[in-house]
């Protein structure tokens, strides 16, 4: 399957682990192809998105977890994009469930996702600073400052 | 001949019979929010039981008494926490389960959650534990009880008499304009404030 895979996603890695995983490593605007192309080989059923947010090599990851019942196969597609241009085409016409998942992702990181039609808040309550999944958010810092500090929560040393 | 006003009445001898009877009936509206929630079947079930303390069970915030927060809040928690709150009739208590609603808990870090309830509605005791077993529940009611027949329970009162101090924190957090994560605001000077309006408050009773 992964090699079958590696012909038909020219300018993507795919990589196997642990037998009975793949891993399709993309670009972000490549990544509406390389999934219609793994919907198309038997990888029917989107799980779910996540994104992960790699600061140190300034990208993000918007990761597709695929599970494909002809193969017994699950992949997973990593669609790296830029952390000055986070752009990723949407995928809510090849499962309409995207997009709740994209609305989520782009609440909590910030995430654009090209073509799709609502991006409104979704979980936060009014919330007005950058998408708080993000590596450089200081959760921390944020909670002392809205919501203030007890005493003796310090010196607990959490 | 001794003049005694209708509010002293009220707010003497009747009141401190109302309170006997009050605390022997305690109607208990539980907002389920974080873990707490699961102990409240095992205390309220046969093998604690709590009703043999005249507390129990009510459906809605208009028939109840006391107002049980089971754990930590988050900021959405809140806005409905506040509603049931101001529904509930007078007089009405507040006990908070753990350490979450008294200083954030292990949850204090955390961006969603608020780190202390007493900020936003007046909590009348809190009980200790993550999260307090049944016995612990049991335990914090009879000195609720017991707070209520002495009249030391006011979290209502408080309410009433703190109601902009109470609403301006509710809406600082609850309707905010602006991000809060600006550079040149020191976090301390907010932190100091607050200390300074919760001794203001300590004089209330």
């Amino acid at each position: 399957m992964a090699r079958k895979l590696r012909r038909l996603l020219a300018g993507s890695t795919v990589n196997e682990r642990y037998g009975n995983r793949l891993e399709v490593i993309t670009d972000g605007p490549h990544a509406v192809s390389a999934l219609v192309i793994l919907k198309s080989s038997g990888f029917e059923h989107l799980s779910n998105i996540t994104c992960v947010d790699w600061i140190d090599e300034h990208r993000m990851d918007v990761t597709y977890n695929l599970w494909s019942y002809t193969h017994r196969l699950h992949a997973v597609v990593k669609a790296q994009a830029h952390r000055d241009a986070l752009e990723v085409p949407t995928t809510g016409e090849i499962w309409p469930q995207a997009q709740v998942y994209e609305r989520e992702i782009h609440e909590m990181f910030g995430v654009e996702f090209t073509g799709n039609p609502d991006l409104s808040p979704l979980f936060l309550h009014n919330w007005r600073d950058m998408p708080p999944l993000r590596k450089d958010f200081d959760t921390e810092e944020y909670s002392r400052r809205a919501y203030g500090v007890v005493d003796g929560v310090e010196e607990a040393g959490v | 001949m001794l003049k005694v006003s209708r509010e002293e009445i009220l707010d003497g001898k009747f009141e401190r019979v109302l309170n006997f009877f009050r605390s022997r009936s305690l109607w208990m509206l539980y907002y389920c929010t974080g873990c707490g929630a699961v102990e409240l079947p095992p205390t309220m079930t046969s093998r604690f039981d709590i009703e043999r303390f005249g507390i129990g069970p009510m459906a809605t915030p208009r028939q109840a008494d006391i107002l049980l927060v089971t754990g930590y809040v988050s900021v959405k928690t809140l806005k409905r926490i506040v509603r049931s709150y101001e529904q509930m009739p007078e007089p009405k208590w507040v006990v908070g389960f753990g350490s979450c609603p008294v200083n954030g808990g292990i949850y204090w870090k955390s961006y969603a959650t608020i780190n202390q309830l007493d900020r936003y509605i007046p909590v009348d005791l809190s009980l200790s534990g993550c999260m307090p077993r049944p016995q612990a529940v049991i335990d914090g009611f009879v000195n609720l009880m017991e707070m209520i027949r002495k009249g030391e329970a006011v979290g209502y009162k408080k309410y009433r008499l703190n109601y902009e101090w109470y609403k301006q924190n509710q809406a600082e957090v609850l309707e905010r304009t602006e991000p809060v994560l600006r550079p040149g605001i020191a976090s301390v000077g907010k932190v100091q404030e607050t200390k300074k309006k919760i001794s203001v408050m300590e004089g209330v009773k």
